[in-house]
């Protein structure tokens, strides 16, 4: 019963990301309009009729900018997320499989990194490289670096000090092999579940820096830029902002749930059985 | 031994606030375009001369490692300089900021934590049942809801549901201590959400780690009703992360604050920040990231401290 | 050490609490941006004028609702008949803040402070006629011009009047203003508000009515309105067409309009191609339809502007007159064919980062696209935008500019070669010397002729794209009595406000 309720939680999870990467993939075949054609007489309409959300201030079709905003959300915060693991996961494997003063400087560097607070070390880079969708790429990738660093640093030490790796390094295996052999596959897990949390709070920096004119430039669709416009016209017609919210809480949350349950399915102590 | 590692980590938490002065020192210089051309304005008449003159006047034109180099060293006597718009003393400014940003992130710590306890407990006892899998997708939505779309519909609901109602803005506390709290309430629900949601799923599996251990088994082998064994026995062994991970919040606060703050007009540090930011109002930015990112940094090292005191396994 | 900042700290927070309760008769406001401080001389910004132009400080002369030149702290003037000496007597009876009496000194101080170079004042071009100024008495001011200068009194307005006092005082009036207007300084908690009250000494009678104006800064325009909707904001001045709308017909608000000074433009980059070619300029305009991007970005409320504002009845040329205006996609496909330039033309148009600005360029960016363009949008933050503006470092951006009552001093620094915001590096020997020649004549019907052709040169080929002048707003709850609203975002018509209870 328990196992049950809890595959179709990975269903759902699964499924739902699933949805969301086929929209994104194929927007261009889905949308049911052009995202950037103004039809200026049908603007801030609700939802229903041709526009199925509404439109927006411009009469650009809501829907479409959705389908389209997700791509470029997933886009960016996928690129950085994936940067952010190679970059932050070679230097925390690193630090704990050579250790030493490797390791001190590493993780010292790391530290001055992961002493600013997400949003605002953000908020810098992008200043300083100035606003564009890449660059809110490289600023994500850059945030996320030390955190991979961290989360990988503690289970890769374990596996590093294992019997096998040490019977691996006995038998006079090379450093390589026994990291990419013996290491890696076996964080593996670790991997998957926090690259899905991480990807899942990375679309909401992406978001929130596209809200703050930080991220995506207009006319692009982008989910954080078109609840910022959209909030210039609430009283009028809050549709356009309230379902990029949405659009951006499910894109959110589908990642999220996967990772949680990934995290329960992979590590049986949490399943709560005895 | 425990001594020894102490001070390794303080030498350790020195490097990383030396480093972090520098970073915010020459990243807000890499920032493009300067604090004169933003006093002009867009399009107002001015010659190359008269920038230059200004920016002497604001002490722009020196080398940026002087800079840094007399920043530094007055910093470290406690002079943070003076704003470059209002003149006034910088950690005047930071401290009439501060007070509503400590307000709101304590109200929302206050929230969050409050009720992420009985909500994990709960989660825990029906562990396995669909109300725990509802509860848990509740939390996921609680952790991926955008704080500043959240703020903006509570501001549509307000205006629909009771247009007369004056719950926006800021009342100091002096003025006011109870529209100060009430005005705080909307913001301050928005920021402890996720954090509900992040305690109550730590503590969730904090507890279910606890019961699996021995003396769990050996509390319900003496005949500890169910109830008493989640409630008294796991809560209690699962309260050291969860304590510990409240720190690691303060970091979340302060950047979900930017944003709360810049939504519900409160004149916080989030405000200062991104003002000071538009302004390249560099003296003040500088000291209150600084200021900010200490905090943050202490604030871990103390809960680290902690929790090497409370747990002797990390000690090994 | 560290105790002591943290000390001051704690003594900082604990003096900041206590904030007198505003009493009935304080005016609040809600406006969007801080004021980048509070100099008249040296911050020149919107936020800023807003704030102390007309309420804290006032000029010689003083512009009134319809844009014409009055007296101000100058009850009358003479002109010599050369144009060249100016002689303002001053009226009596006028008291700073600081409660001084205001004398020719003050008058002298607060230009020659204008002009000086450690101020450096970006208002100082204003004064480049200007030779010598000095008092004859107390009450008498005289300057000296090197040759005639038409906008002198237009310039003048906007140049306050400040306490001798402070004409070596780099930094004060940035955070503690003195003026003689009808509201003095109280208090400025950055983020949150700032406090005027009322200047008993103020020499019109009975005037201020309020007891005090506080503007509270609030960035969020939702956050606003609701402000406004719920009585906790007794007014939001200068807000778009957008916002105002929204505002429209909701119980016990009011909303005022005019027409405002301030337009919003393209500007072209003609030291590169492709834009120093005068036929893609003209491309540009033939490729624009102003009345879509009035309906699409401004909610219909504007009207097409031609370099000059229509609300300068006595200047303005109507735009019917200019032959580009008209849409013509397949004419501006031509043009840029007999230029020789391949299509679509790629460029890159840098937008100022302001909502109705970032909005107009989506429009712009649609049409241009259907006539040989395929434009590209970037929109930097405000430093890099002015930085980027400055050194001329575009293709063509989207903007808007304050305009200003006088002809001479937007088109002279604009569009004289060299001028001092001639950033699109514009150089047209016949613009040239119809601006010298205007600018020297007093003559009112010669210097319309003048400003008239250069209206017409510019309108096509010049190197600004004029786009739309927009409907200003300001939104009052009912019981606001005597507010007017003026086409330059002044708000010095608060002296005569008053509040029913």
């Amino acid at each position: 019963m328990r196992r049950l309720a809890h595959n179709r939680l990975l269903v759902l999870a699964v499924g739902f990301v699933a949805l969301q990467a086929l929209l994104a993939v194929f927007a261009p075949i889905v949308s049911p309009h052009d995202p950037l054609e103004q039809h200026v007489l049908a603007r801030l309409r609700g939802p229903g009729g041709t526009y199925w959300l509404g439109t927006d201030q411009f009469g650009r079709d809501v829907l479409s900018r959705i389908i389209y905003g997700c791509r470029a959300s997933l886009a960016v915060s996928a690129t950085a997320v994936a940067a952010a693991l190679l970059a932050g996961g070679t230097l925390g494997l690193l630090a704990s499989y050579y250790r030493g003063w490797l390791e001190r400087i590493v993780m010292r560097l790391m530290d001055v990194l992961f002493a600013f607070p997400v949003l605002l070390l953000a908020i810098g880079i992008v200043a300083v490289l100035g606003p564009r969708n890449s660059t809110a790429a490289v600023a994500i990738a850059i945030v996320y670096t030390p955190i991979f660093a961290r989360l990988l640093r503690g289970p890769a030490l374990v596996i590093c000090e294992s019997d096998y790796v040490m019977s691996a390094l006995a038998v006079g295996a090379s450093d390589m092999r026994v990291i990419f052999m013996h290491v890696l596959p076996n964080l593996m897990s670790v991997v998957l579940v926090q690259t899905s949390l991480l990807l899942s709070a990375a679309i909401l920096v992406e978001a929130s820096l596209s809200f703050l004119g930080l991220g995506t430039q207009p006319p692009t669709p982008s989910l954080g830029l078109m609840l910022s416009e959209g909030r210039n016209f609430l009283m009028l017609s809050p549709w356009s902002a309230i379902f990029a919210g949405i659009a951006i809480l499910f894109l959110s949350f589908g990642i999220n749930l996967l990772g949680d349950v990934l995290r329960d399915t992979l590590d049986p102590r949490l399943r709560g059985e005895r | 031994m425990f001594f020894r590692l102490i001070i390794a980590r303080l030498v350790d938490l020195i490097f990383v606030l030396v480093s972090v002065s520098v970073v915010v020192f020459f990243m807000i210089r890499l920032i493009p375009g300067d604090a004169v051309a933003i006093m002009l304005g867009a399009n107002t008449e001015v010659t190359p001369e008269r920038m230059a003159g200004l920016r002497a006047r604001l002490g722009l034109d020196q080398p940026v490692v002087q800079q840094y180099l007399a920043w530094i060293d007055a910093a470290l006597s406690g002079d943070f300089g003076t704003s470059l718009w209002t003149g006034r003393p910088v950690l005047d400014e930071i401290a009439v900021h501060v007070w509503p940003t400590l307000q709101l992130t304590l109200l929302s710590l206050l929230i969050g934590a409050g009720l992420a306890v009985p909500a994990g407990c709960l989660m825990a006892e029906l562990r396995g049942r669909l109300a725990d899998a509802i509860m848990r997708v509740a939390t996921v939505v609680g952790l991926t809801i955008p704080s500043f779309w959240l703020g903006i519909v509570m501001i549509l609901v307000i205006a629909a549901l009771a247009p007369s109602v004056q719950a926006l803005g800021y009342v100091a506390f002096s003025d006011d201590p109870l529209d100060n709290v009430a005005r705080l309430l909307l913001p301050a629900v928005t920021l402890a959400l996720p954090i509900l949601a992040n305690l109550s799923r730590l503590l969730r599996s904090a507890m279910l780690d606890a019961l699996t251990q021995d003396y769990i088994r050996t509390a319900r082998a003496k005949g500890a009703t169910e109830r008493s064994v989640v409630y008294v026995h796991a809560l209690r062994n699962a309260l050291i992360p969860f304590v510990t991970s409240v720190g690691i919040m303060t970091g979340y606060l302060l950047g979900g604050a930017i944003v709360v703050e810049q939504v519900f007009a409160i004149p916080g540090l989030g405000r200062l920040i991104l003002g000071a930011i538009a302004e390249r109002n560099y003296p003040l930015l500088q000291a209150t990231i600084l200021l900010v990112t200490c905090g943050f940094v202490v604030v871990n090292f103390v809960v680290d401290m902690l929790y090497l005191a409370i747990d002797p396994r990390v000690r090994a | 050490m560290v105790r002591n900042a943290l000390r001051s700290i704690m003594v900082a927070g604990a003096l900041a609490l206590p904030v007198h309760a505003a009493s009935a008769q304080t005016l609040e406001l809600g406006i969007d941006q801080s004021p980048a401080g509070l100099d008249p001389h040296i911050v020149t910004a919107f936020s800023s004028f807003m704030v102390v132009n007309g309420t804290i400080y006032e000029g010689l002369t003083a512009i009134d609702k319809d844009l014409r030149i009055g007296p101000g702290l100058a009850e009358s003037w003479t002109v010599s008949p050369d144009g060249k000496t100016y002689v303002f007597r001053l009226r009596r009876g006028v008291t700073f803040h600081n409660g001084a009496p205001m004398e020719a000194a003050d008058v002298v101080a607060s230009l020659k402070r204008t002009l000086a170079k450690e101020i450096a004042s970006p208002l100082a071009t204003r004064l480049a006629a200007v030779e010598s100024i000095a008092a004859s008495d107390a009450q008498t001011a005289e300057v000296k011009l090197k040759e005639p200068s038409a906008p002198l009194l237009t310039s003048l307005a906007t140049i306050a009047i400040v306490p001798r006092a402070f004409e070596s005082d780099k930094d004060s009036l940035q955070r503690q203003p003195v003026g003689t207007g009808p509201f003095k300084f109280k208090e400025w908690q950055p983020n949150s508000f700032i406090v005027l009250a009322r200047h008993e000494g103020y020499w019109r009678q009975s005037l201020p009515k309020l007891d005090g104006v506080k503007f509270n800064i609030v960035p969020e325009s939702a956050t606003r309105q609701v402000g406004l909707a719920s009585g906790q904001y007794a007014m939001l001045p200068n807000i778009d067409a957008a916002t105002a709308l929204q505002l429209k017909g909701k119980p016990n608000l009011r909303l005022q309009e005019t027409l405002e000074l301030a337009y919003s433009l393209i500007g072209l980059n003609v030291s590169k191609p492709p834009f120093n070619d005068p036929r893609v300029r003209e491309a540009v305009n033939l490729a624009l339809d102003r009345q879509e991007i009035i309906q699409a970005a401004l909610f219909g409320a504007g009207v097409p502007g031609g370099p000059l504002s229509p609300a300068l009845r006595d200047w303005a040329v109507d735009v019917n007159e200019f032959p580009c205006y008209g849409r013509n996609p397949a004419k501006a496909m031509e043009l840029l064919k007999a230029a020789g330039h391949a299509q679509p033309i790629a460029v890159t148009m840098t937008v100022l980062p302001r909502q109705d600005i970032k909005d107009i360029a989506q429009v712009v960016q649609q049409q241009l696209n259907k006539a040989g363009f395929r434009v590209e949008l970037k929109t930097p933050e405000l430093g890099q935008f002015i930085q980027d503006w400055r050194n001329s470092n575009f293709d063509l951006f989207a903007s808007t500019n304050a305009g200003s009552p006088d002809p001479d001093d937007y088109f002279y620094r604009t569009f004289r070669t060299g001028g001092s915001t001639n950033v699109f590096k514009y150089s047209n020997p016949e613009i040239d010397s119809l601006l010298d020649t205007a600018r020297a004549t007093v003559d009112a019907a010669a210097r319309k002729a003048s400003y008239a052709k250069v209206q017409r040169v510019l309108a096509c080929e010049g190197p600004v794209v004029h786009l739309a002048y927009a409907q200003l707003f300001s939104a009052l709850r009912g019981n606001v009595q005597g507010f007017e609203i003026i086409a330059n975002r002044s708000l010095s018509s608060l002296v005569s406000v008053s509040v029913a209870r």
